[in-house]
């Protein structure tokens, strides 16, 4: 099979790229892995890449191929012959470091480390420590990530913003937060919720639709704002917008936006009140400013605030 | 075609326009609305699941009780709607619990056969392309559209595009082109609007609108439609502060999706409120006044 390969190429600290482009005659059944290792091994020793386990297991080998994400490792070259010459890049938005190896530290680990990644245990007298069934299997299958970091490349957040922690991270937030042996319960959760962390999340799922392991990194995400919810957030402004609009739903069953407008904003916070202005303004020129607090409750208001009771109790 | 009708909060809060744009649009088209009043909000992703999955149990239950599956015209509450009656028919006896906890006391009881669709989908799945086609009074040529479905309308795909649905991940597009508009493809059409991360990180929230309805100008989109009117929240209302933050003007008017199948349908452009849009509609109002 001929194909031709056209590769990312970039020596360190040069800012211009180049492509590489390289014809290759491969068997029917090549994976882009194996093309790319016989250009190094037959056309060009320089050209660099990542790869470790060559089984689609440890995601090192990510990169874009025509566009799509993917390992190159398990990506069949017959599957890419739509176009005339196969484009390798570096994924999206990822500092590269020489060809199409990028700085992984960058792109998750270090993200990964301010989460003090590791549990540390309860003092137990006999020296176990069990975990019920349920929680275990919940916990063995966030466990189950393997770091591809597929999920960072679908997220929505991260190319407007690369300091956001990212579902990968915030999915170990996850694990450690989630599992009852740790010492300091909360600690995690607390962490998940510093700046760039969980709050920053727009829970649009494309983190669950990237995941090849079907650990649902933003159910993860949304598992922890839930954990939250109930223990206690400690992101100011966050805390105030969730008060007011669990607030609002329990007292009339429904939202009342221009409330929780003033509200995330904060009573007291002038600068911050003055900024809604313009917008509230523009609204009530247009005809569309609802008025805080002249908000009706809907009829059966009161059933909800009983699930709103009830909720509370179940939770205590 | 009858359905019980769940408005959510912001067709009748900040986007008041949508409310009575997606009644009319509804009688056209023959389509029976039974409003439910006695229900709440959803949750909408901000209320934990253990509070939003009884309240929205509690609104299956009246609907399910009335005989009539939930027409919604929101895609985040389609999507939370969704999500929780998953959780609620794959497990019975999470639903029992449910029930008998939250529901009981009432009288009520969710046995697990509710049907929720947005109107998006009621346009294709049960008036049907053909149909719609046939009633299109004003074939809105010339008129350039980008889609913007809403993150919760597609996503997680396993429970809002399950096998038999896929075709609901492209319904937007094809409505576009059904209504005789021309069709603006755009990368970010499935993409978070930005409107979940207003209060958590407003300069993130305000770069993915401002890169979405750019995206959208660039390509020479005249319009945006979107069937989540929070994402019209962000797209719309906070357009002129996106525009702020990027420093270029946009100025890309953004319709809700009844609007958009009104204007087709020969309703005028006030009668469907786009004059209650922050971003100015004037180029659609002149657009669609050329058509007759
Ligand atoms: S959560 Fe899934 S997609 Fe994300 S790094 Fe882990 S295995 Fe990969």
């Amino acid at each position: 099979m001929e194909v031709t390969f056209n590769a990312y190429r970039r020596e360190p600290g040069e800012a211009e790229y180049r492509r590489g482009v390289y014809k290759l005659d491969l068997p029917e059944d090549a994976t882009i892995m194996d093309g790319m290792l016989k250009i190094r091994d037959e056309e060009d020793p320089n050209f660099a890449f990542r790869g470790s386990c060559l089984r689609g297991y440890c995601g090192d080998c990510m990169m874009s191929i025509n566009g799509k994400n993917t390992f190159a490792c398990t990506a069949k070259v017959a599957n890419f012959m739509n176009r005339p010459e196969i484009a390798l890049r570096p994924i999206r938005m990822v500092p590269v470091i020489k060809d199409l190896v990028f700085d992984w530290d960058a792109f998750m680990w270090n993200k990964i480390k301010v989460l003090n990644p590791w549990i540390e245990p309860q003092e137990s007298t006999d020296g176990v420590r069990t975990v019920p069934d349920k929680v275990m299997a919940d916990l063995r299958n966030a466990m189950s990530c393997y770091y591809c970091g597929l999920c960072d490349e679908g997220c929505t957040v991260l190319p407007v913003d690369m300091k956001f922690l990212g579902p990968a991270a915030l999915t170990k937030a996850y694990r450690l937060a989630a599992d009852p042996r740790d010492k300091n319960p909360g600690e995690h959760l607390k962490m998940a919720q510093q700046a760039e962390g969980i709050w920053d999340c727009v829970h649009c799922y494309e983190a669950s639709e990237h995941c090849p392991r079907n650990i649902g990194p933003t159910e993860r995400i949304v598992q922890l704002r839930d954990m939250a919810f109930e223990k206690g957030i400690t992101n100011e402004r966050v805390a105030r917008h969730h008060t007011s609009f669990a607030a609002s739903v329990k007292a009339s069953g429904w939202l009342d936006e221009a409330r929780l407008a003033i509200e995330s904003e904060g009573l007291t916070n002038i600068s911050g009140l003055m900024k809604l202005l313009p917008i509230a303004a523009r609204a009530a020129i247009k005809g569309k400013a609802p008025i805080p607090y002249l908000h009706h409750k809907r009829p059966g208001a009161k059933r909800i605030t009983e699930i709103f009771e009830k909720g509370d109790e179940r939770g205590k | 075609m009858k359905y019980a009708l769940y408005t959510g909060c912001v067709s009748k809060g900040g986007c008041p326009e949508l409310y009575p744009a997606s009644l009319m649009v509804a009688d056209r088209l023959g389509i029976e609305l039974e409003e439910l009043h006695d229900v709440g909000c959803t949750g909408a992703g901000v209320l934990p699941q253990g509070l939003s999955d009884p309240i929205n149990a509690r609104t299956f239950a009246k609907a399910e009780a009335m005989g009539m599956p939930i027409m919604t015209i929101c895609s985040t509450c389609q999507g939370v709607m969704t999500q929780a009656n998953h959780r609620l028919t794959e497990d019975p006896e999470y639903r029992e619990e449910i029930n008998r906890k939250y529901l009981a006391d009432e009288g009520l009881e969710y046995k697990g056969t509710a049907e929720i669709k947005h109107l998006l989908w009621v346009l294709f799945e049960d008036i049907g392309a053909e149909k719609l086609q046939a009633m299109v009074q004003k074939p809105l040529a010339g008129l350039a559209v980008s889609p913007f479905y809403g993150c919760y309308l597609r996503r997680p795909p396993e429970v809002m595009t399950p096998p038999g649905f896929e075709k609901r991940a492209t319904y937007l597009d094809d409505l576009i082109k059904l209504m005789g508009a021309e069709f603006i493809d755009i990368a970010g059409k499935g993409k978070c609007c930005g409107f979940p991360v207003l209060t958590a990180n407003e300069e993130n929230s305000l770069a993915m609108a401002a890169k979405h309805t750019g995206e959208a100008k660039e390509k020479g989109a005249d319009v945006m439609v979107t069937p989540c009117p929070l994402c019209h929240l962000n797209l719309d209302g906070n357009q002129p502060n996106a525009e702020k933050q990027v420093g270029k003007e946009i100025n890309l008017p953004i319709l809700h999706l009844p609007q958009f199948v009104g204007l087709a349908l020969g309703m005028t452009p006030s009668e469907l409120g786009l004059g209650k849009h922050i971003v100015s509609t004037k180029v659609v109002n002149a657009k669609v006044e050329m058509l007759s």
